[in-house]
């Protein structure tokens, strides 16, 4: 069953070893990827956070497929994204954000088993960790990090995350499955979003492509840095802002799956982030 | 005659899911468990190429096989009668008695 009025939070505490789930009945404005980053960046400001997130049409339809990464910079707050499987892995362990605090004493790897974190020493092959084909592995090879062998972020942020925090890699499996109400409908709507794929700003190409993405395109290797906070909310890809900067389609999306958001919300969301940025 | 899902060009994969996603649509399931079909990724030393492996479970034919060849971008799937998979495992098996055959007479030579 699709959560659609709690946002899952997997709090892992590098510092104490200790992870746990909270569930948010109060965070459901700010939708999720960046939006719900940004507040939970907020709550968490005091303990330098690395905070991931999906949206809550990740997994679900095409060309949302990228994860928003929230943190602080040199004292900055910058988003960036990141493209391969890690937003439907996260999505389908039934999390909405990871949130990522302290420092490890020693070079740390997270394994992330649906709602469940376990920490292991740095030398511990991260291949082994989870369920192949229902994982996605990143990893830091001392430049850059690397999700699924292949996709990257902007800058340098999220490494210099990863120093800080004596991060490794992490691996994400999930296992959860969801059906929304009206099957039918969502099914329709998912083909007709589909089929707009000539409104994308990218060719379709044969590079390794992001789950649930079928373009294929050479731009994603590099992920994202900053944009239209309804996109990022959502975490669709930037190139597919004609079909997801649209408030009826979103709209229509989110109805789907049985989100009770209303037109208002998704019209005020711009500014509820804008007075929670103000706020960090 | 029965249909098959074959993945006849795997090196095409971009790993993509697009066919994982759509089988487990069409039983109305939305995420990778117990998915009738599977992508991998293999693991490389060259970071450069990244491949990908398929695996199909064979109960994926009583699906609409052909939406599901048809969703990949990459054709990398072919839709094929179980006749034509028996008439080329003929052929072949018919072409390497040749092969056997030519290389007797080459010895007898």
């Amino acid at each position: 069953m699709i959560n659609t009025t709690v946002k899952k939070v997997l709090d892992i505490d590098l510092e104490t070893q200790k992870a746990e789930t909270k569930s948010f009945t109060d965070l459901n404005n700010y939708f999720g990827g960046t939006g719900l980053g940004l507040k939970l960046l907020e709550m968490y400001s005091e303990k330098n956070p690395l905070i991931i997130s999906t949206g809550p049409l990740n997994g679900f339809f095409p060309f949302v497929s990228k994860a928003s990464i929230v943190l602080i910079n040199d004292g900055a707050v910058e988003d960036i994204y990141l493209g391969g499987s890690i937003s439907t892995r996260i999505k389908f362990a039934g999390l909405d954000s990871i949130v990522i605090h302290g420092t490890a004493k020693e070079e740390t790897v997270i394994e992330i088993q649906n709602s469940n974190a376990f920490l292991k020493e740095g030398g511990t092959d991260l291949e082994s960790l989870g369920l192949p084909g229902k994982r996605t592995v990143i990893e830091f090879d001392g430049k850059k990090v690397i999700s699924d062998q292949y996709f990257t972020t902007p800058e340098n942020y999220l490494e210099k995350k990863f120093i800080e925090k004596n991060i490794k890699g992490l691996s994400i499996t999930g296992t959860e499955v969801y059906s929304p109400k009206d099957f039918d409908e969502y099914k329709n709507l998912y083909e007709e979003i589909l089929n707009r794929k000539n409104e994308l700003s990218v060719e379709m190409g044969g590079y390794p492509s992001c789950s649930g993405c079928p373009m294929g395109c050479g731009k994603s290797k590099i992920g994202e840095i900053g944009g239209n906070i309804l996109l990022n909310s959502l975490v669709a890809c930037q190139y597919a802002d004609k079909i997801y900067t649209d408030i009826g389609t979103v709209f229509s999306c989110l109805n789907s799956l049985g989100y009770e958001y209303t037109h208002e919300d998704i019209e005020n969301l711009p500014t509820l982030v804008e007075q929670t940025i103000k706020k960090i | 005659m029965p249909k098959i899902l074959k993945p006849t060009q795997p090196e095409k994969c971009i790993g993509c899911e697009m066919c994982v996603f759509e089988a487990q649509r069409q039983l109305k399931k939305i995420g990778m468990e117990e998915s009738l079909v599977r992508v991998f990724r293999k693991k490389s030393e060259g970071k450069q190429n990244v491949e990908f492996e398929l695996e199909i479970d064979p109960r994926i034919n009583i699906l609409d096989i052909e939406k599901i060849s048809s969703i990949c971008p990459r054709k990398v799937f072919e839709v094929l009668i179980e006749q034509d998979l028996v008439d080329d495992k003929d052929q072949k098996h018919e072409k390497s008695a040749e092969q056997e055959k030519d290389i007797e007479r080459k010895k007898g030579l």
